[in-house]
Protein backbone atom coordinates (compact mmCIF):
# COMPACT_ATOMS: atom_id res chain seq x y z
CA UNK A 1 0.00 0.00 0.00
CA UNK A 2 2.84 2.33 0.88
CA UNK A 3 4.35 1.68 -2.55
CA UNK A 4 1.08 2.70 -4.22
CA UNK A 5 0.94 5.80 -2.09
CA UNK A 6 4.49 6.76 -3.06
CA UNK A 7 3.74 6.15 -6.75
CA UNK A 8 0.59 8.29 -6.59
CA UNK A 9 2.45 11.13 -4.86
CA UNK A 10 5.28 10.86 -7.41
CA UNK A 11 2.88 11.03 -10.37
CA UNK A 12 1.09 14.05 -8.85
CA UNK A 13 4.45 15.77 -8.30
CA UNK A 14 5.51 15.04 -11.89
CA UNK A 15 2.37 16.58 -13.40
CA UNK A 16 2.62 19.55 -11.03
CA UNK A 17 6.22 20.20 -12.04
CA UNK A 18 5.01 20.65 -15.60
CA UNK A 19 3.16 23.81 -14.57
CA UNK A 20 5.03 26.89 -15.70
CA UNK A 21 6.68 28.78 -12.84
CA UNK A 22 5.66 32.35 -12.10
CA UNK A 23 6.81 35.30 -14.16
CA UNK A 24 6.76 38.88 -13.04
CA UNK A 25 4.03 41.34 -13.92
CA UNK A 26 3.45 45.05 -13.41
CA UNK A 27 0.31 46.36 -11.78
CA UNK A 28 -1.49 49.59 -12.59
CA UNK A 29 -4.60 51.08 -11.06
CA UNK A 30 -6.72 53.92 -12.28
CA UNK A 31 -9.96 55.28 -13.68
CA UNK A 32 -11.35 53.82 -16.91
CA UNK A 33 -11.35 56.46 -19.64
CA UNK A 34 -12.41 54.27 -22.56
CA UNK A 35 -13.23 50.60 -22.97
CA UNK A 36 -13.41 49.15 -26.48
CA UNK A 37 -15.15 45.81 -25.98
CA UNK A 38 -14.80 44.67 -29.62
CA UNK A 39 -11.09 45.38 -30.00
CA UNK A 40 -10.43 44.48 -26.37
CA UNK A 41 -8.60 47.68 -25.53
CA UNK A 42 -8.87 49.76 -22.38
CA UNK A 43 -7.52 53.23 -21.67
CA UNK A 44 -6.90 54.03 -18.02
CA UNK A 45 -6.02 57.26 -16.22
CA UNK A 46 -3.32 56.05 -13.86
CA UNK A 47 -3.55 56.62 -10.09
CA UNK A 48 -0.59 56.70 -7.70
CA UNK A 49 -0.19 55.15 -4.25
CA UNK A 50 -1.17 58.26 -2.34
CA UNK A 51 -3.93 56.50 -0.44
CA UNK A 52 -5.84 58.52 2.14
CA UNK A 53 -9.40 58.30 3.51
CA UNK A 54 -10.35 60.94 0.93
CA UNK A 55 -8.53 59.31 -1.97
CA UNK A 56 -8.88 55.62 -1.19
CA UNK A 57 -7.78 54.51 -4.66
CA UNK A 58 -4.88 56.99 -4.92
CA UNK A 59 -4.49 60.32 -6.74
CA UNK A 60 -4.48 60.78 -10.50
CA UNK A 61 -1.04 61.08 -12.06
CA UNK A 62 -2.58 62.58 -15.20
CA UNK A 63 -0.96 59.85 -17.29
CA UNK A 64 -3.09 57.72 -19.63
CA UNK A 65 -2.14 54.10 -20.23
CA UNK A 66 -3.52 51.80 -22.94
CA UNK A 67 -3.81 48.04 -22.35
CA UNK A 68 -4.38 45.18 -24.74
CA UNK A 69 -6.96 42.86 -23.16
CA UNK A 70 -7.06 40.15 -25.87
CA UNK A 71 -5.55 37.46 -23.66
CA UNK A 72 -6.65 38.86 -20.34
CA UNK A 73 -8.95 37.39 -17.73
CA UNK A 74 -11.56 40.10 -17.30
CA UNK A 75 -13.76 40.44 -14.23
CA UNK A 76 -16.90 42.55 -14.18
CA UNK A 77 -17.16 44.55 -17.42
CA UNK A 78 -15.54 47.98 -16.92
CA UNK A 79 -17.34 51.17 -17.87
CA UNK A 80 -15.88 54.69 -18.16
CA UNK A 81 -15.39 56.05 -14.63
CA UNK A 82 -14.86 52.63 -13.01
CA UNK A 83 -11.67 52.13 -11.02
CA UNK A 84 -9.79 49.12 -12.42
CA UNK A 85 -6.62 47.30 -11.38
CA UNK A 86 -4.66 45.59 -14.14
CA UNK A 87 -1.80 43.10 -14.00
CA UNK A 88 0.20 43.36 -17.22
CA UNK A 89 3.49 42.67 -18.95
CA UNK A 90 5.27 45.03 -21.31
CA UNK A 91 5.87 43.38 -24.69
CA UNK A 92 7.76 45.77 -26.99
CA UNK A 93 5.71 48.96 -26.79
CA UNK A 94 2.45 47.23 -25.85
CA UNK A 95 1.01 46.69 -22.40
CA UNK A 96 -0.42 43.18 -22.52
CA UNK A 97 -2.93 42.72 -19.71
CA UNK A 98 -3.09 39.39 -17.87
CA UNK A 99 -5.93 40.08 -15.42
CA UNK A 100 -8.34 42.94 -15.00
CA UNK A 101 -10.13 43.61 -11.72
CA UNK A 102 -13.04 46.01 -11.63
CA UNK A 103 -12.42 47.51 -8.20
CA UNK A 104 -15.55 49.71 -8.25
CA UNK A 105 -18.00 46.95 -9.15
CA UNK A 106 -16.59 44.14 -7.06
CA UNK A 107 -15.67 45.68 -3.77
CA UNK A 108 -14.75 42.38 -2.14
CA UNK A 109 -14.58 44.04 1.26
CA UNK A 110 -18.37 44.00 1.34
CA UNK A 111 -18.61 40.25 0.80
CA UNK B 1 -2.11 -8.47 -11.22
CA UNK B 2 -0.51 -6.16 -8.69
CA UNK B 3 1.57 -4.67 -11.51
CA UNK B 4 -1.57 -3.76 -13.50
CA UNK B 5 -3.21 -2.36 -10.39
CA UNK B 6 -0.22 -0.09 -9.73
CA UNK B 7 -0.15 1.03 -13.37
CA UNK B 8 -3.88 1.74 -13.30
CA UNK B 9 -3.54 3.78 -10.10
CA UNK B 10 -0.74 5.86 -11.60
CA UNK B 11 -2.69 6.43 -14.82
CA UNK B 12 -5.86 7.48 -13.00
CA UNK B 13 -3.92 9.78 -10.65
CA UNK B 14 -2.02 11.37 -13.52
CA UNK B 15 -5.19 11.95 -15.58
CA UNK B 16 -7.04 13.46 -12.63
CA UNK B 17 -4.06 15.67 -11.76
CA UNK B 18 -3.68 16.79 -15.38
CA UNK B 19 -7.33 17.73 -15.87
CA UNK B 20 -7.87 19.20 -12.40
CA UNK B 21 -6.38 22.62 -13.19
CA UNK B 22 -8.87 22.98 -16.07
CA UNK B 23 -11.77 22.06 -13.82
CA UNK B 24 -10.45 24.44 -11.19
CA UNK B 25 -10.07 27.24 -13.73
CA UNK B 26 -13.55 26.54 -15.06
CA UNK B 27 -14.84 27.68 -11.68
CA UNK B 28 -14.10 31.16 -12.96
CA UNK B 29 -16.49 30.53 -15.81
CA UNK B 30 -18.17 33.25 -17.81
CA UNK B 31 -17.47 36.97 -18.09
CA UNK B 32 -19.02 38.29 -14.90
CA UNK B 33 -16.77 36.39 -12.54
CA UNK B 34 -14.81 38.11 -9.81
CA UNK B 35 -11.18 38.55 -10.75
CA UNK B 36 -8.80 39.72 -8.05
CA UNK B 37 -5.55 41.45 -8.96
CA UNK B 38 -3.09 41.62 -6.07
CA UNK B 39 -1.51 45.06 -5.85
CA UNK B 40 2.22 44.39 -6.22
CA UNK B 41 2.90 48.15 -5.91
CA UNK B 42 2.03 47.85 -2.21
CA UNK B 43 3.89 44.57 -1.57
CA UNK B 44 7.06 45.15 0.41
CA UNK B 45 10.02 42.80 0.15
CA UNK B 46 11.17 40.23 -2.38
CA UNK B 47 9.15 37.33 -0.99
CA UNK B 48 5.87 39.25 -0.91
CA UNK B 49 6.55 40.50 -4.42
CA UNK B 50 7.24 36.95 -5.64
CA UNK B 51 3.95 35.61 -4.26
CA UNK B 52 1.95 38.53 -5.61
CA UNK B 53 3.54 38.05 -9.05
CA UNK B 54 2.87 34.37 -9.03
CA UNK B 55 -0.75 35.07 -7.95
CA UNK B 56 -1.27 37.53 -10.78
CA UNK B 57 0.44 35.57 -13.54
CA UNK B 58 -0.17 31.89 -12.90
CA UNK B 59 -2.96 30.97 -10.46
CA UNK B 60 -2.47 27.20 -10.80
CA UNK B 61 1.20 27.57 -9.90
CA UNK B 62 0.18 29.81 -7.00
CA UNK B 63 -2.15 27.03 -5.81
CA UNK B 64 0.67 24.48 -5.96
CA UNK B 65 3.00 26.85 -4.10
CA UNK B 66 0.42 27.43 -1.38
CA UNK B 67 -0.06 23.67 -0.94
CA UNK B 68 3.65 22.92 -0.68
CA UNK B 69 4.46 25.87 1.57
CA UNK B 70 1.54 25.19 3.91
CA UNK B 71 2.58 21.54 4.25
CA UNK B 72 6.18 22.49 4.97
CA UNK B 73 5.16 25.22 7.44
CA UNK B 74 2.84 22.82 9.28
CA UNK B 75 5.50 20.14 9.67
CA UNK B 76 8.21 22.65 10.63
CA UNK B 77 6.14 24.39 13.29
CA UNK B 78 4.94 21.04 14.64
CA UNK B 79 8.40 19.54 14.91
CA UNK B 80 9.82 22.75 16.34
CA UNK B 81 7.26 22.97 19.13
CA UNK B 82 7.62 19.23 19.81
CA UNK B 83 11.36 19.77 20.20
CA UNK B 84 10.87 22.73 22.54
CA UNK B 85 8.37 20.80 24.68
CA UNK B 86 10.79 17.87 24.92
CA UNK B 87 13.51 20.23 26.10
CA UNK B 88 11.13 21.56 28.75
CA UNK B 89 10.59 17.98 29.87
CA UNK B 90 7.20 17.09 28.42
CA UNK B 91 7.01 14.37 25.75
CA UNK B 92 3.87 14.54 23.64
CA UNK B 93 4.75 12.19 20.80
CA UNK B 94 3.12 9.18 22.42
CA UNK B 95 -0.15 10.78 23.42
CA UNK B 96 -3.52 9.51 22.28
CA UNK B 97 -5.50 12.66 21.60
CA UNK B 98 -4.46 14.48 18.48
CA UNK B 99 -5.57 17.92 17.43
CA UNK B 100 -7.04 18.55 14.00
CA UNK C 1 -0.59 52.32 8.82
CA UNK C 2 -0.91 51.63 12.55
CA UNK C 3 1.46 49.08 14.15
CA UNK C 4 -1.37 46.70 14.98
CA UNK C 5 -2.52 46.53 11.37
CA UNK C 6 -0.93 44.24 8.78
CA UNK C 7 -1.34 44.64 5.04
CA UNK C 8 -2.46 41.49 3.25
CA UNK C 9 -1.03 41.86 -0.24
CA UNK C 10 -3.30 39.36 -2.00
CA UNK C 11 -6.69 40.37 -0.62
CA UNK C 12 -5.52 43.99 -0.50
CA UNK C 13 -6.85 44.61 2.99
CA UNK C 14 -5.43 45.75 6.31
CA UNK C 15 -5.97 43.27 9.13
CA UNK C 16 -5.73 43.54 12.92
CA UNK C 17 -2.86 41.02 13.18
CA UNK C 18 -3.02 40.32 16.96
CA UNK C 19 -6.54 39.04 16.26
CA UNK C 20 -5.09 36.70 13.65
CA UNK C 21 -2.50 35.35 16.10
CA UNK C 22 -5.19 34.93 18.76
CA UNK C 23 -7.47 32.99 16.41
CA UNK C 24 -4.59 30.73 15.33
CA UNK C 25 -3.53 30.20 18.93
CA UNK C 26 -7.12 29.53 20.03
CA UNK C 27 -7.69 26.94 17.30
CA UNK C 28 -4.53 25.10 18.32
CA UNK C 29 -5.29 25.39 22.01
CA UNK C 30 -8.96 24.35 21.82
CA UNK C 31 -8.22 21.68 19.20
CA UNK C 32 -5.41 20.25 21.30
CA UNK C 33 -7.45 20.32 24.48
CA UNK C 34 -10.71 18.84 23.25
CA UNK C 35 -9.24 16.59 20.56
CA UNK C 36 -11.71 17.99 18.05
CA UNK C 37 -11.07 20.58 15.41
CA UNK C 38 -11.32 24.25 16.16
CA UNK C 39 -11.68 25.22 12.52
CA UNK C 40 -15.30 26.21 13.10
CA UNK C 41 -14.12 29.51 14.57
CA UNK C 42 -11.56 30.38 11.88
CA UNK C 43 -13.78 31.14 8.86
CA UNK C 44 -16.22 33.30 10.88
CA UNK C 45 -13.32 34.82 12.82
CA UNK C 46 -11.42 35.82 9.68
CA UNK C 47 -14.61 37.14 8.10
CA UNK C 48 -15.36 39.23 11.18
CA UNK C 49 -11.75 40.54 11.21
CA UNK C 50 -12.30 41.82 7.67
CA UNK C 51 -11.49 39.03 5.22
CA UNK C 52 -13.93 38.63 2.34
CA UNK C 53 -15.83 35.33 2.90
CA UNK C 54 -14.20 33.33 0.07
CA UNK C 55 -10.75 34.37 1.31
CA UNK C 56 -11.72 33.40 4.86
CA UNK C 57 -12.75 29.91 3.70
CA UNK C 58 -9.62 29.41 1.57
CA UNK C 59 -7.30 30.63 4.30
CA UNK C 60 -9.03 28.43 6.90
CA UNK C 61 -8.70 25.29 4.77
CA UNK C 62 -5.00 26.02 4.08
CA UNK C 63 -4.34 26.45 7.76
CA UNK C 64 -6.05 23.08 8.45
CA UNK C 65 -3.77 21.42 5.87
CA UNK C 66 -0.68 22.71 7.66
CA UNK C 67 -1.92 21.69 11.07
CA UNK C 68 -3.06 18.20 10.06
CA UNK C 69 0.26 17.23 8.44
CA UNK C 70 2.03 16.75 11.74
CA UNK C 71 -0.94 15.00 13.41
CA UNK C 72 -1.17 12.48 10.56
CA UNK C 73 2.52 11.64 10.75
CA UNK C 74 2.23 11.10 14.50
CA UNK C 75 -0.75 8.78 14.05
CA UNK C 76 0.68 6.83 11.12
CA UNK C 77 3.65 5.99 13.34
CA UNK C 78 1.30 3.89 15.50
CA UNK C 79 -0.21 2.16 12.45
CA UNK C 80 -3.65 3.67 13.07
CA UNK C 81 -4.27 4.65 9.48
CA UNK C 82 -5.98 2.31 7.01
CA UNK C 83 -4.30 3.61 3.87
CA UNK C 84 -6.43 1.52 1.52
CA UNK C 85 -9.60 2.98 3.00
CA UNK C 86 -7.99 6.41 3.02
CA UNK C 87 -6.97 6.19 -0.64
CA UNK C 88 -10.43 5.08 -1.75
CA UNK C 89 -11.96 7.90 0.26
CA UNK C 90 -9.67 10.41 -1.48
CA UNK C 91 -11.86 10.10 -4.60
CA UNK C 92 -14.97 11.23 -2.76
CA UNK C 93 -13.11 13.82 -0.68
CA UNK C 94 -11.46 15.54 -3.66
CA UNK C 95 -14.64 15.58 -5.78
CA UNK C 96 -16.64 16.75 -2.75
CA UNK C 97 -14.21 19.58 -1.91
CA UNK C 98 -14.23 20.74 -5.52
CA UNK C 99 -18.04 20.76 -5.53
CA UNK C 100 -18.10 22.74 -2.26
CA UNK C 101 -15.53 25.22 -3.59
CA UNK C 102 -17.45 25.63 -6.86
CA UNK C 103 -20.60 26.44 -4.89
CA UNK C 104 -18.65 29.08 -2.93
CA UNK C 105 -17.32 30.62 -6.16
CA UNK C 106 -20.78 30.64 -7.69
CA UNK C 107 -22.24 32.28 -4.59
CA UNK C 108 -19.43 34.84 -4.70
CA UNK C 109 -20.29 35.66 -8.30
CA UNK C 110 -23.93 36.29 -7.47
CA UNK C 111 -22.87 38.27 -4.39
CA UNK C 112 -24.43 35.97 -1.79
CA UNK C 113 -21.46 34.08 -0.40
CA UNK C 114 -21.23 36.09 2.86
CA UNK C 115 -24.82 35.73 4.09
CA UNK C 116 -25.25 32.09 2.93
CA UNK C 117 -22.03 30.81 4.53
CA UNK C 118 -22.73 32.82 7.68
CA UNK C 119 -26.20 31.31 8.10
CA UNK C 120 -24.90 27.79 7.47
CA UNK C 121 -22.25 28.42 10.12
CA UNK C 122 -24.88 29.66 12.56
CA UNK C 123 -26.72 26.35 12.07
CA UNK C 124 -23.55 24.30 12.44
CA UNK C 125 -22.45 26.11 15.60
CA UNK C 126 -25.93 25.74 17.11
CA UNK C 127 -25.60 22.00 16.47
CA UNK C 128 -22.14 21.83 18.06
CA UNK C 129 -23.33 23.79 21.12
CA UNK C 130 -26.34 21.50 21.45
CA UNK C 131 -24.08 18.45 21.22
CA UNK C 132 -21.72 19.80 23.88
CA UNK C 133 -24.49 20.74 26.33
CA UNK C 134 -26.34 17.46 25.73
CA UNK C 135 -23.11 15.58 26.37
CA UNK C 136 -22.66 17.51 29.61
CA UNK C 137 -26.25 16.83 30.63
CA UNK C 138 -25.87 13.11 29.94
CA UNK C 139 -22.61 12.94 31.87
CA UNK C 140 -24.10 14.64 34.93
CA UNK C 141 -27.17 12.38 34.77
CA UNK C 142 -24.95 9.30 34.64
CA UNK C 143 -22.89 10.58 37.54
CA UNK C 144 -26.04 11.07 39.59
CA UNK C 145 -27.14 7.53 38.76
CA UNK C 146 -23.71 6.24 39.74
CA UNK C 147 -22.95 4.86 36.26
CA UNK C 148 -19.48 5.90 35.20
CA UNK C 149 -18.95 3.36 32.36
CA UNK C 150 -17.86 4.38 28.88
CA UNK C 151 -20.66 4.87 26.40
CA UNK C 152 -19.66 3.17 23.21
CA UNK C 153 -20.95 2.37 19.78
CA UNK C 154 -22.43 -0.96 20.75
CA UNK C 155 -26.00 0.20 20.39
CA UNK C 156 -25.73 1.55 16.89
CA UNK C 157 -25.06 -1.01 14.17
CA UNK C 158 -26.19 0.80 11.02
CA UNK C 159 -23.00 -0.30 9.31
CA UNK C 160 -24.13 -3.95 9.44
CA UNK C 161 -27.10 -3.02 7.23
CA UNK C 162 -24.96 -0.81 4.98
CA UNK C 163 -22.39 -3.62 4.54
CA UNK C 164 -25.14 -5.67 2.88
CA UNK C 165 -25.04 -3.26 -0.07
CA UNK C 166 -22.77 -5.18 -2.38
CA UNK C 167 -22.48 -2.96 -5.43
CA UNK C 168 -19.12 -3.90 -6.97
CA UNK C 169 -16.30 -3.37 -6.28
CA UNK C 170 -16.60 -4.92 -2.83
CA UNK C 171 -13.32 -4.29 -1.00
CA UNK C 172 -11.75 -5.76 2.12
CA UNK C 173 -9.92 -3.29 4.36
CA UNK C 174 -7.34 -5.26 6.28
CA UNK C 175 -6.32 -2.72 8.92
CA UNK C 176 -9.89 -1.70 9.72
CA UNK C 177 -11.05 -5.33 9.41
CA UNK C 178 -14.16 -4.63 7.35
CA UNK C 179 -15.51 -5.66 3.95
CA UNK C 180 -17.91 -3.41 2.10
CA UNK C 181 -18.75 -1.85 -1.25
CA UNK C 182 -16.18 0.82 -2.18
CA UNK C 183 -19.10 3.17 -2.87
CA UNK C 184 -19.92 3.37 0.83
CA UNK C 185 -16.67 5.14 1.91
CA UNK C 186 -16.70 7.14 -1.35
CA UNK C 187 -20.22 8.39 -0.60
CA UNK C 188 -19.36 9.28 2.99
CA UNK C 189 -16.18 11.08 1.95
CA UNK C 190 -17.99 12.94 -0.83
CA UNK C 191 -20.55 14.38 1.57
CA UNK C 192 -17.93 15.42 4.11
CA UNK C 193 -15.80 16.78 1.27
CA UNK C 194 -18.62 19.04 0.09
CA UNK C 195 -19.05 20.36 3.62
CA UNK C 196 -15.30 20.85 4.06
CA UNK C 197 -14.96 22.67 0.74
CA UNK C 198 -17.97 24.84 1.41
CA UNK C 199 -17.22 25.82 5.01
CA UNK C 200 -13.44 25.55 5.02
CA UNK C 201 -13.38 22.99 7.81
CA UNK C 202 -11.60 19.63 8.08
CA UNK C 203 -14.85 17.68 8.13
CA UNK C 204 -13.78 15.44 11.01
CA UNK C 205 -16.88 16.43 12.91
CA UNK C 206 -18.96 14.38 10.48
CA UNK C 207 -16.38 12.00 8.99
CA UNK C 208 -15.32 10.54 12.34
CA UNK C 209 -18.78 9.39 13.48
CA UNK C 210 -19.57 8.33 9.89
CA UNK C 211 -16.47 6.12 9.81
CA UNK C 212 -17.48 4.48 13.10
CA UNK C 213 -21.24 4.18 12.71
CA UNK C 214 -21.77 3.93 8.94
CA UNK C 215 -18.61 2.15 7.80
CA UNK C 216 -17.91 0.20 10.97
CA UNK C 217 -14.31 1.22 11.58
CA UNK C 218 -12.80 0.58 15.02
CA UNK C 219 -12.51 3.95 16.80
CA UNK C 220 -8.70 4.20 16.84
CA UNK C 221 -8.49 3.39 13.11
CA UNK C 222 -11.30 5.89 12.46
CA UNK C 223 -9.34 8.64 14.25
CA UNK C 224 -6.15 7.93 12.27
CA UNK C 225 -7.91 7.52 8.92
CA UNK C 226 -9.97 10.65 9.54
CA UNK C 227 -6.78 12.62 10.20
CA UNK C 228 -5.33 11.27 6.95
CA UNK C 229 -8.50 12.43 5.14
CA UNK C 230 -8.37 15.84 6.86
CA UNK C 231 -4.83 16.21 5.57
CA UNK C 232 -5.84 15.24 2.04
CA UNK C 233 -8.90 17.49 2.08
CA UNK C 234 -6.79 20.31 3.51
CA UNK C 235 -4.09 19.93 0.88
CA UNK C 236 -6.51 19.64 -2.02
CA UNK C 237 -8.59 22.49 -0.60
CA UNK C 238 -5.45 24.63 -0.38
CA UNK C 239 -4.62 23.85 -3.99
CA UNK C 240 -8.08 24.53 -5.35
CA UNK C 241 -8.67 27.70 -3.33
CA UNK C 242 -5.13 28.85 -4.17
CA UNK C 243 -5.73 28.32 -7.88
CA UNK C 244 -9.01 30.21 -7.56
CA UNK C 245 -7.02 33.02 -5.93
CA UNK C 246 -8.78 32.91 -2.59
CA UNK C 247 -5.95 32.24 -0.13
CA UNK C 248 -4.03 34.84 1.85
CA UNK C 249 -0.78 32.97 2.46
CA UNK C 250 0.53 35.52 5.01
CA UNK C 251 -2.45 34.98 7.24
CA UNK C 252 -1.92 31.20 7.02
CA UNK C 253 1.67 31.69 8.19
CA UNK C 254 0.70 33.88 11.15
CA UNK C 255 -2.09 31.52 12.21
CA UNK C 256 0.00 28.36 11.86
CA UNK C 257 2.65 29.83 14.14
CA UNK C 258 -0.02 30.59 16.75
CA UNK C 259 -1.69 27.19 16.28
CA UNK C 260 1.54 25.20 16.75
CA UNK C 261 2.13 26.78 20.16
CA UNK C 262 -1.55 26.62 21.09
CA UNK C 263 -1.80 22.92 20.19
CA UNK C 264 1.03 22.02 22.55
CA UNK C 265 -0.45 24.00 25.43
CA UNK C 266 -3.92 22.55 24.81
CA UNK C 267 -2.64 18.98 24.68
CA UNK C 268 -0.53 19.33 27.82
CA UNK C 269 -3.50 20.89 29.62
CA UNK C 270 -5.59 17.73 29.01
CA UNK C 271 -3.25 15.93 31.40
CA UNK C 272 -4.21 18.23 34.25
CA UNK C 273 -7.85 19.02 33.50
CA UNK C 274 -10.47 17.55 35.79
CA UNK C 275 -14.24 17.58 35.60
CA UNK C 276 -16.72 18.58 32.98
CA UNK C 277 -16.77 22.31 33.74
CA UNK C 278 -14.47 23.12 30.84
CA UNK C 279 -17.02 21.59 28.44
CA UNK C 280 -19.48 24.26 29.52
CA UNK C 281 -16.85 26.93 28.79
CA UNK C 282 -16.35 25.37 25.36
CA UNK C 283 -20.08 25.35 24.68
CA UNK C 284 -20.31 28.99 25.73
CA UNK C 285 -17.42 29.89 23.39
CA UNK C 286 -19.30 28.20 20.53
CA UNK C 287 -22.43 30.16 21.41
CA UNK C 288 -20.45 33.42 21.60
CA UNK C 289 -18.99 32.69 18.17
CA UNK C 290 -22.50 32.07 16.85
CA UNK C 291 -23.81 35.35 18.28
CA UNK C 292 -20.87 37.27 16.79
CA UNK C 293 -21.67 35.82 13.33
CA UNK C 294 -25.25 37.01 13.74
CA UNK C 295 -23.94 40.48 14.72
CA UNK C 296 -21.68 40.49 11.66
CA UNK C 297 -24.61 39.48 9.47
CA UNK C 298 -26.46 42.58 10.65
CA UNK C 299 -23.32 44.71 10.09
CA UNK C 300 -22.69 45.36 13.79
CA UNK C 301 -18.97 44.86 13.18
CA UNK C 302 -17.17 46.19 16.25
CA UNK C 303 -19.16 44.28 18.92
CA UNK C 304 -18.89 41.16 16.74
CA UNK C 305 -15.09 41.44 16.69
CA UNK C 306 -14.87 42.13 20.43
CA UNK C 307 -17.21 39.23 21.25
CA UNK C 308 -15.47 36.56 19.16
CA UNK C 309 -11.95 37.61 20.19
CA UNK C 310 -13.04 38.02 23.82
CA UNK C 311 -14.69 34.58 23.92
CA UNK C 312 -11.83 32.65 22.33
CA UNK C 313 -9.32 34.70 24.36
CA UNK C 314 -11.10 33.84 27.62
CA UNK C 315 -11.19 30.11 26.90
CA UNK C 316 -7.50 30.22 25.91
CA UNK C 317 -6.57 31.93 29.18
CA UNK C 318 -8.55 29.27 31.06
CA UNK C 319 -6.74 26.41 29.26
CA UNK C 320 -3.34 28.14 29.70
CA UNK C 321 -4.00 28.52 33.42
CA UNK C 322 -4.78 24.78 33.71
CA UNK C 323 -1.63 23.95 31.76
CA UNK C 324 0.77 26.25 33.60
CA UNK C 325 -0.42 25.42 37.09
CA UNK C 326 -0.45 21.68 36.29
CA UNK C 327 2.94 21.67 34.57
CA UNK C 328 4.53 23.72 37.34
CA UNK C 329 3.18 21.26 39.92
CA UNK C 330 4.46 18.27 37.93
CA UNK C 331 7.93 19.78 37.46
CA UNK C 332 8.08 20.62 41.18
CA UNK C 333 7.16 17.03 42.06
CA UNK C 334 9.77 15.69 39.63
CA UNK C 335 12.43 17.88 41.21
CA UNK C 336 11.54 16.88 44.76
CA UNK C 337 11.52 13.18 43.77
CA UNK C 338 14.99 13.56 42.28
Amino acid sequence: MKRNLTLCIASIALVMLMAIPAMSAEVAQGKTVKYDKDNKIIVVEEYDLNITPQTKYGKSTGKELTFDLKEALIGKTPEPGDIVRIAYTVVGKDNKAIRLMNVTKQDIMKK
Amino acid sequence: MRKYYCGFMILVTAIITAILPDIVQAAGGPAEMLVVVADSRRAHGEIARYFVDSYNTNPVWFGIECTIITAIMGVTFGLLTDFIMKRVGIDLTSRKIVEH
Amino acid sequence: MDWYMMYMPIAGIEIFWPGLVLIGFAVGCIGGFFGMGGAWMVTPGLNILGFPMAFAIGTDIAHIAGKSMISTFRHSKFGNVDYKLGLIMIVGTVVGIECGAQVVMWLERIGEVGPVVRWVYIGLLALIALMVFYDYYKATQKKKAGDVGEHGAEGITWYKTLHRINIPPVVHFKVAGITCSAWLPIGVSFLTGVLAGFLGIGGGLIRMPALVYLIGCPTHIAVGTDLFEVMISGLYGTFTYGAKGRIEIWAVFVMLAGAAIGAQIGTVATKYAKGYGIRIAFGLAVLACMVSIILKQFKIDMPATVLILGAVGAICIYICMIMFSGAAKELREKKSAA
